[in-house]
């Protein structure tokens, strides 16, 4: 005998782990123990990110952050040396940060750590490590744009924004071809080894010290201070249109819709948030239920805000069948005009109050996503309740909330529709799809 | 030796109809995953029917007799759950982690569809389906460079006709061939309880999680007969050098090597997987010193151009990947990487192996840090080994693995006659490869 569907009862409320706070030195170390977790998230945080590269050497901090792996002794000397204890280096770039870190057993943790210190605050960054890595990086700039998706991700920052965020987080072929070793060992000395940071630890921490780790990583490094920021300007031309990248015989096209959107900080995150899951944020979203669960043109297609210390971006994105690709796009507007005119369902509503609250014990169940969580709370300068906070406003959330926030966030009169794929079978009924006037370009031209 | 405490806190039970349970505690509290292994891959596949097995697994989501299509999603992701599913040759499976008040609901969930998916199937949701698998198909094979790699690789490894000769993706005719009978009679087939083992990773009493199953699964019966797969025997190495060369849009020369070695869960598919991370794991590997940095014949890849396919019925693949460098050609990448393959036969040091050992210790660890890894290394465990204390232990059956076994295996495998290869070229050849030839998509 089958069983009814269970009616669950109310979830046991949960509350963030309260981080404990140090001040070593100039840093601070921010931990959460997390009792039985035998492997450890550490990461260290700096504010200079892409954002804040002078023109004249856009993509050093990612060339930066990548050196940083030739070591201490250079020639790719530090992941061998982490490897042996079983760690493993995890850094990245973003537009507001240069995170630098190991994954680690707890019980490797100090020499993991020590490792990571020296790596940052001492590395060679020898001549003919980081040339290499530069013309590594120059090639595959070229082998990750044959990936559609990757081609038009890279090709939105210049549709949207004048100054550094036209030009992609990790550089373009021209520009980083004139950073020299100098370049990157000047923006090293300066915005990384000479400042503190906060490091980040997640794991099992009996028996772990952590002012001795953080003297480690600190030594006498200064405190940081606070970024500056500037916000961006907008591209030129008129608002919507639509880019095609020409991919001659493509089979799909990769899709993207984009707009400018508000800072971080002049966000109303669950508001905003809130109105993309209903979009396109969850796989029983809107369009997702269109593109792919009843039209059968897509695997997928998502959308998120990326938001950024001074500006912001909303995307939605996709990859489809070449023949379909205009109607993709008219359907996915016609979503927008939908949410924009008729609000949201109680369904909705509850989908998204819930799936925000309820779900973060899931969200919260690896040492790496709570350290993701830390990361971002250092970043952007929030409060250690900051997820408790999120959590209470989605809790808040009324259907005029996620109603005002469709007319408020959404812009679909302010688009960029940017595609790759095969121009010569897209222009014409492109042309027809009411996004705005269409444009062609070889992929080639974009950044050269 | 590493392991990992919980290792004698895992519990086992059988329920009459044959299903499998196991539980394991959580590392975090409130959260509970759950992952079911069904034994059905695309190796029970036979010619004309490629693909089917991962249609089918799209087809899970579309509603059962007691479920409303896209209700399973919205269940889900409405609790801010996790959930979706995969399909290689040697299984199919379920997962959701969801917080821990609704372990109920996501066990009625997937007892509906494994009891009742039949009431939920129509022609309608087929077709549906079947074109976004065809667009999965476009997305992650077709349209990608190098993209159709895997396929010609199965097809070089496995003669015509052997059920691991075709990509667990399989082919777009097969796919416009599937019909509405056939996923019925595929459901019949191979989804039973006495097909599955359930894995609930969650701090929730064994027992507790016991009776749950029980109530939710218990009145399943089990399959009238179990389905047999095709014949997967082979013996021998590979009967190379075999090589497909292929010239189309692609940036820059791309070489897949493949060899033959021994099935996943045999003692000479664990010295393989070390000889694979000495050889191509990690900025210490070889490849990467010798190809990357010394030489600047490969393009920087962190240290990825080597890992074993792991086949639990048939000799696996170690494959080795890499692609080259501006100016460099297909010919020039290819023999070096072939030479420095040559090479673990002359001789593998101790600091190599330990590398190599810490480095899949490390990602073996990695995947049993969080709740749903955990799940599915003890549904994998328990599903193809009938162990599921394995996936705390496995990291055991590295440590005894010498350096002269891996010299000793590679004498025997990585050579010519065991030899695949797939090259990738621009088809502008002779200009500079990893610049965007024109009229490509660079």
């Amino acid at each position: 005998m089958l069983q009814t569907r269970p009616d669950l009862g109310a979830p046991e409320p949960y509350t963030f782990p309260k981080p404990r706070r140090l001040a070593v030195g100039g840093g601070t170390v921010v931990a959460i123990d997390v009792p039985g977790q035998t492997f450890a998230a550490v990461r260290l945080v700096h504010q200079a990110g892409g954002a804040s590269e002078p023109p004249e050497n856009m993509g050093v901090a990612a060339l930066a952050n990548e050196a940083l792996e030739d070591g201490v002794h250079g020639n790719s000397s530090l992941a061998p040396a982490l490897e042996r204890h079983g760690a493993e280096w995890v850094s990245r770039v973003t537009w507001d940060s240069f995170v630098t870190g190991v994954d680690a057993p707890v019980t490797r943790l100090r020499d993991a750590t020590a490792l990571l210190a020296e790596a940052v605050r001492a590395p060679a960054l020898r001549d003919e490590d980081v040339l290499r890595r530069r013309d590594q990086i120059l090639e595959r700039f070229w082998l990750d744009a044959s990936v559609p998706s990757t081609l038009a991700t890279r090709a939105i920052g210049g549709q949207l924004f004048t100054g550094r965020y036209a030009t992609p987080l990790g550089g373009a072929p021209e520009r980083l071809k004139g950073v020299t070793p100098q370049d990157v060992r000047d923006f090293h000395t300066s915005s990384i080894a000479a400042v503190a940071g906060t490091l980040v630890i997640v794991g099992d921490l009996a028996g772990v010290d952590l002012e001795e780790l953080g003297a480690t990583v600190f030594g006498g490094a200064r405190a940081a201070q606070a970024p500056a920021s500037t916000p961006p300007g907008p591209a030129p031309g008129d608002l919507p249109r639509v880019l095609i990248l020409d991919r001659p015989d493509s089979v799909q096209s990769a899709l993207l819709m984009a707009q400018r959107a508000p800072a971080r900080t002049q966000v109303d995150l669950p508001r905003a948030d809130g109105v993309s899951d209903v979009l396109g944020g969850m796989f029983t979203s809107r369009l997702n239920m269109e593109l792919r669960e009843r039209l059968g043109y897509t695997y997928g297609v998502g959308c998120r805000f990326d938001l950024r210390r001074d500006s912001g971006v909303f995307l939605i994105s996709t990859q489809v069948d070449t023949e379909t690709t205009a109607h993709s796009l008219t359907a996915s507007l016609a979503e927008i005009d939908r949410l924009q005119r008729e609000g949201v369902t109680d369904g909705e509503l509850s989908a998204v109050r819930e799936s925000n609250t309820v779900g973060l014990p899931v969200t919260y169940s690896t040492p790496r996503s709570l350290a993701g969580a830390l990361v971002e709370m250092v970043v952007h300068d929030l409060p250690e309740d900051h997820i408790d906070r999120l959590r209470a406003g989605f809790e808040r959330l009324t259907a005029a909330d996620l109603a005002e926030a469709a007319g408020e966030y959404l812009r679909p009169r302010e688009m960029v529709t940017v595609i790759a794929g095969d121009a010569k079978r897209l222009e014409g009924p492109l042309s027809e799809a009411g996004a705005g006037p269409v444009t062609v370009r070889d992929p080639e031209t974009l950044w050269s | 030796m590493t392991t990992n405490g919980a290792a004698r806190r895992v519990d086992q039970f059988t329920l009459d109809n044959g299903l499998r349970l196991v539980t394991a505690p959580a590392s975090t509290p409130q959260v509970a995953a759950v992952n079911l292994w069904y034994g059905v891959g695309s190796r029970f596949e036979v010619p004309g029917r490629t693909g089917f097995a991962h249609l089918f697994e799209h087809l899970m989501f579309q509603g059962s007799g007691n479920v409303a299509k896209g209700e399973h999603f919205d269940a889900v992701e409405r609790l801010g759950g996790e959930i979706n599913a995969s399909t290689s040759t040697d299984r199919t499976n379920y997962y959701e982690t969801v917080p821990e008040h609704a372990l109920d609901l996501v066990l009625w969930l997937e007892a509906d569809r494994l009891a009742t998916l039949r009431e939920g199937m129509s022609q309608e949701v087929l077709d549906n389906q079947r074109d976004v698998v065809k667009n999965e198909r476009r997305q992650r094979y077709d349209n990608q460079p190098y993209g159709t790699a895997l396929e010609r690789i199965l097809r070089l490894a496995y003669p015509e006709g052997h059920p691991y000769h075709h990509a667990t993706i399989g082919s777009m005719a097969d796919l416009d061939a599937a019909d509405l009978d056939y996923v019925l009679d595929f459901h019949r087939r191979h989804y039973g309880p006495d097909n599955a083992v359930l894995t609930v990773v969650s701090n929730l009493d064994p027992q507790d999680v016991r009776d749950r199953v029980e109530r939710y699964f218990g009145a399943i019966p089990a399959r009238p007969r179990t389905a047999e797969a095709p014949d997967a025997g082979l013996t021998g190495l590979l009967g190379g050098p075999v090589a497909d060369r292929v010239v189309e849009t692609v940036p820059a020369p791309g070489v897949f090597l493949g060899y033959r070695v021994a099935p996943y869960g045999e003692g000479d598919f664990d010295v393989m997987h070390l000889a694979s991370a000495v050889l191509g794991q990690g900025q210490g590997s070889r490849l990467y010193r010798r190809l990357v940095l010394e030489r600047g014949l490969a393009a920087d890849d962190g240290g990825a151009a080597a890992d074993l396919l792991p086949f639990r019925y048939t000799p696996s693949l170690m494959l080795v990947n890499m692609i080259a460098r501006e100016g460099v050609s297909g010919d020039t990448l290819e023999e070096a990487m072939i030479e420095e393959i040559g090479t673990l036969a002359e001789g593998v040091s101790d600091e190599e192996l330990e590398r190599a050992r810490a480095i899949l210790e490390r990602d073996h660890l990695q995947t049993l840090s969080h709740p749903a890894g955990l799940a599915d290394s003890i549904g994998s465990c328990t599903q193809l080994f009938g162990d599921p204390e394995l996936a705390f232990t496995w990291p055991q059956r590295w440590s005894s693995v010498t350096t002269e076994d891996v010299v000793d295996l590679a004498k025997r495998l990585l050579v010519a006659e065991n030899r695949l290869s797939v090259r990738f070229d621009p088809e502008s050849a002779g200009e500079p490869a990893a610049a965007p030839a024109g009229g490509s998509a660079g």
